[in-house]
C-alpha cells in the first residue's frame, strides 16, 4: 500500500507552483478540502476556531495560486477595514468624501498597477513609437474580483447602506474567503457579513443542495467545457483559416456554451463548497441563453459583476448625464459596458467585447420607443413569434460578442467571420457530425439542458436532497469517476474534411 | 403620504393609468419602473417641482416615502446632505 503514496506528491501540496493552483477540480484540492471539512466539523462548537480555520485555509489556498502575493490580501483587508471605520466615524461633509475618494483611488491604484501597467506601456509605445520595456509584474489571481468586493464594502458604507464591521477577524474572512478568491462571485458585505454571526448549522437541504451544485459544476466544467474546449474550440480559434466556415460557426456557438459551462460550473462548485461550510453565496447565472434582450442577458450572466457595475458605475453616471435625455442613458451604458470589458483583462479584444455590448444597449435605448409603438400598433406585444425572434436575435448578438471576447486578437476575430461568410462549405456539416459525434452530442446536450424549464432543475435538486446518505455518496463517486474519464481521455484526433 | 402631484408625475412618465403608491412602494413593484425609466422620472420631478437633486441623494433613496421626503425637504429649502 505504501508505495502508492508518493511522498514527493505530498510535499508538492506545500509548494507554490504558478502553473498548478488549487482549482476545485484538482485532486489536491479535494484532499485538502476534506481535511478542512474534518477539522471544521471537529471544532463545530467554537465559532472563532472555525473562522480562523477558514482564514488559514484561504491563505493556503491563495498561496498555492499566487505565492507570496497572499500578503496582498492582508494589505487589501487592512486598507479597507480602516477606510470603512474612518468613513463610518466621520460626519457627512467634505472630509468624509475625501477619505472615500482616497480609499477608491488606493483600491483602483492597486488593481491598475498589477493588471494594467503593461497595457498602458504598450499603448504609450504604440502612440509614441517608443520602446519602453514592460515591467515584470505578476498579476495576482482573482485580483479584479477581490478589489471589486472590497470597493463595494467601502461604497456601501459611504452611501450609509451598511455599518462598518467591528471585528477585524470577520472582515478578514470576508476578504479572504477562499471559495470566491479565484473567480468570484463578487459578494456584497450585506449578504456575507451577517452570515458570520449565524451558527452556520448544516441542514439536510444544504447538504443535498451542495452535492447537487458540486456534481452539476463538475459535469459542466470537465465533461462539457474542458472537453469541447481542448478538442474543438481551441483548435479552431488557434487557426481559423484551416477550418471551413461551418466549423468556425459551430465553434462560435460551442465557445458560448464552453464559456458558460466553464464559468457557471466553477461558480456552482464554489457555491456548493461554500454551503458545506455553512455560507450561502450569491449565484452568478440564471439561464443566460434564455435571454430575450441584451439587458435581460446581463441580468442573467455574471450577475454579481453586472449588478456591481449597475449600482456603482451606471447609476451615478446616469445621474450626471440626466439632462442629455436618451443620449445620456446611452452614453452611461456605453461607458459602463466598456469598463466591464476592460475589467476582464488588459486587451483590446476585451475592451471591444464591452464596447460591443455597450453599443447593443445604446441601440436598444434609442429604438425602444419605436419598438414599443410598433408592438402596440400591431398588437404583437406578447406574441410567441415575437418572443422567439427576440430570443433568436439576442442569442446571435451574444455569441458574436463572445467570439471577439475569445479571440487572441481583433484580426483573428476578423478571420473567423471571413471564414463563416465567404468560406462556408455547408457540405462539410454532415462529415463534421459523423466525425465529431461526441463533441456534437455534448454541444447539443449542453444547450438543450440550458433551455429546460426551471422546474426540471428544482425537481432534480429535490431528488438529490431527499436521497439517502449512501445514495448521495454513490452519486458523488459516479460523477467523480465520469469526470476522471473525461479529464484523462485521449485527445480527439484532428479531423480535416473533404470539401 | 405620497402627494397627488408626485403620483401624477410618475404615472405620466411610466405611461400608466393608475397605481396604488404608498410610502413603502419600491421601483420594482411598479410596472415599467426600471433603471432606464428611473432617471426619466427623476428628471421629470426636477422639472415639475423646479428643484435640483444631488447624485448622492438619489442613490440613497429606497422607496417612494423617501423620495417624497426628499422632495419636501428641497421645497422647504433644506439641503438633505
Amino acid at each position: 500500500m505504501l508505495h502508492y503514496i508518493d511522498i514527493n506528491k505530498l510535499k508538492l501540496l506545500f509548494v507554490f507552483d504558478k502553473t498548478d493552483p488549487l482549482v476545485f477540480t484538482s485532486s489536491m484540492f479535494l484532499f485538502s478540502f476534506f481535511i478542512l471539512l474534518a477539522l471544521y466539523r471537529l471544532f463545530y462548537k467554537s465559532k472563532p476556531i472555525r473562522i480562523y480555520l477558514l482564514i488559514i485555509f484561504s491563505i493556503y489556498f491563495y498561496y498555492k495560486a499566487s505565492g507570496v502575493y497572499f500578503l496582498l490580501l492582508f494589505l487589501i483587508t487592512f486598507l479597507n477595514y480602516f477606510a470603512g471605520k474612518w468613513i463610518g466615524a466621520t460626519k457627512l461633509g467634505g472630509k468624509r468624501r475625501a477619505i472615500f475618494i482616497a480609499a477608491i483611488l488606493a483600491n483602483i491604484g492597486l488593481l491598475t498597477y498589477f493588471k494594467y501597467t503593461n497595457f498602458f506601456i504598450q499603448i504609450v509605445n504604440e502612440i509614441k513609437g517608443s520602446q519602453i520595456t514592460p515591467l515584470d509584474i505578476f498579476i495576482p489571481v482573482g485580483i479584479s474580483f477581490i478589489i471589486f468586493k472590497a470597493l463595494s464594502y467601502v461604497i456601501e458604507i459611504y452611501l450609509e447602506n451598511i455599518e462598518p464591521v467591528k471585528s477585524v477577524r470577520d472582515f478578514t474572512l470576508f476578504v479572504f474567503y477562499f471559495p470566491t478568491l479565484l473567480l468570484g462571485p463578487i459578494e456584497r458585505a450585506s449578504n456575507f457579513l451577517p452570515q458570520i454571526e449565524e451558527d452556520n448549522k448544516l441542514t439536510k437541504e444544504m447538504i443535498g443542495t451542495a452535492l447537487f451544485l458540486i456534481v452539476c459544476g463538475l459535469i459542466k466544467k470537465v465533461v462539457i467545457a474542458d472537453y469541447i474546449g481542448i478538442n474543438f474550440v481551441d483548435r479552431v480559434f488557434d487557426s481559423p483559416k484551416m477550418f471551413t466556415g461551418v466549423e468556425n460557426l459551430i465553434a462560435a456557438y460551442a465557445y458560448a456554451l464552453q464559456l458558460y459551462t466553464d464559468f457557471s460550473g466553477y461558480t456552482d462548485m464554489a457555491l456548493g463548497i461554500s454551503l458545506l461550510l455553512g455560507y450561502r453565496l450569491t449565484d452568478n447565472f440564471n439561464a443566460p441563453f434564455k435571454a430575450t434582450s441584451i439587458a435581460d442577458f446581463w441580468r442573467r450572466w455574471h450577475i454579481t459583476l453586472s449588478s456591481w457595475c449597475l449600482d456603482y458605475l451606471f447609476k451615478p453616471m446616469q445621474m450626471k448625464f440626466r439632462n442629455m435625455k436618451l443620449a445620456g442613458n446611452a452614453l452611461a451604458l456605453f461607458i459602463t459596458f466598456t469598463i466591464i470589458g476592460l475589467w476582464h483583462g488588459p486587451s483590446w479584444t476585451y475592451i471591444a467585447f464591452g464596447a460591443i455590448h455597450g453599443f447593443y444597449m445604446g441601440f436598444s435605448v434609442f429604438t425602444k420607443k419605436l419598438r414599443t409603438k410598433f408592438y402596440k400598433k400591431t398588437g404583437l406585444a406578447d406574441s410567441k413569434v415575437v418572443k422567439f425572434i427576440q430570443w433568436f436575435i439576442t442569442f446571435q448578438l451574444v455569441v458574436f460578442a463572445f467570439v471577439i471576447f475569445r479571440s487572441p486578437s481583433l484580426s483573428l476575430a476578423g478571420d473567423i467571420l471571413k471564414q463563416i461568410f465567404s468560406f462556408f462549405h455547408s457540405e462539410v456539416f454532415l462529415q463534421f457530425v459523423k466525425g465529431y459525434k461526441l463533441i456534437i452530442s455534448l454541444i447539443l446536450g449542453g444547450f438543450i439542458v440550458q433551455f429546460l424549464p426551471e422546474s426540471v432543475k428544482d425537481k432534480t435538486r429535490s431528488i438529490v436532497i431527499n436521497s439517502s446518505m449512501p445514495g448521495k455518496v454513490a452519486l458523488l463517486v459516479v460523477v467523480i469517476w465520469v469526470v476522471i474519464q473525461f479529464r484523462f481521455a485521449d485527445l480527439q484526433p484532428f479531423l480535416y474534411f473533404q470539401f | 403620504m405620497i402627494s397627488d402631484k408626485l403620483k401624477k408625475v410618475v404615472l405620466q412618465e411610466l405611461d400608466l393609468d393608475d397605481f396604488d403608491f404608498n410610502d413603502g412602494t419600491t421601483a420594482n413593484m411598479v410596472p415599467g419602473w426600471d433603471s432606464l425609466t428611473h432617471i426619466q422620472i427623476i428628471v421629470a420631478i426636477e422639472k415639475d417641482y423646479k428643484i435640483k437633486f444631488k447624485g448622492m441623494e438619489i442613490l440613497k433613496i429606497k422607496n417612494m416615502g423617501e423620495l417624497q421626503a426628499l422632495i419636501d425637504s428641497k421645497l422647504a429649502g433644506v439641503s438633505a446632505v
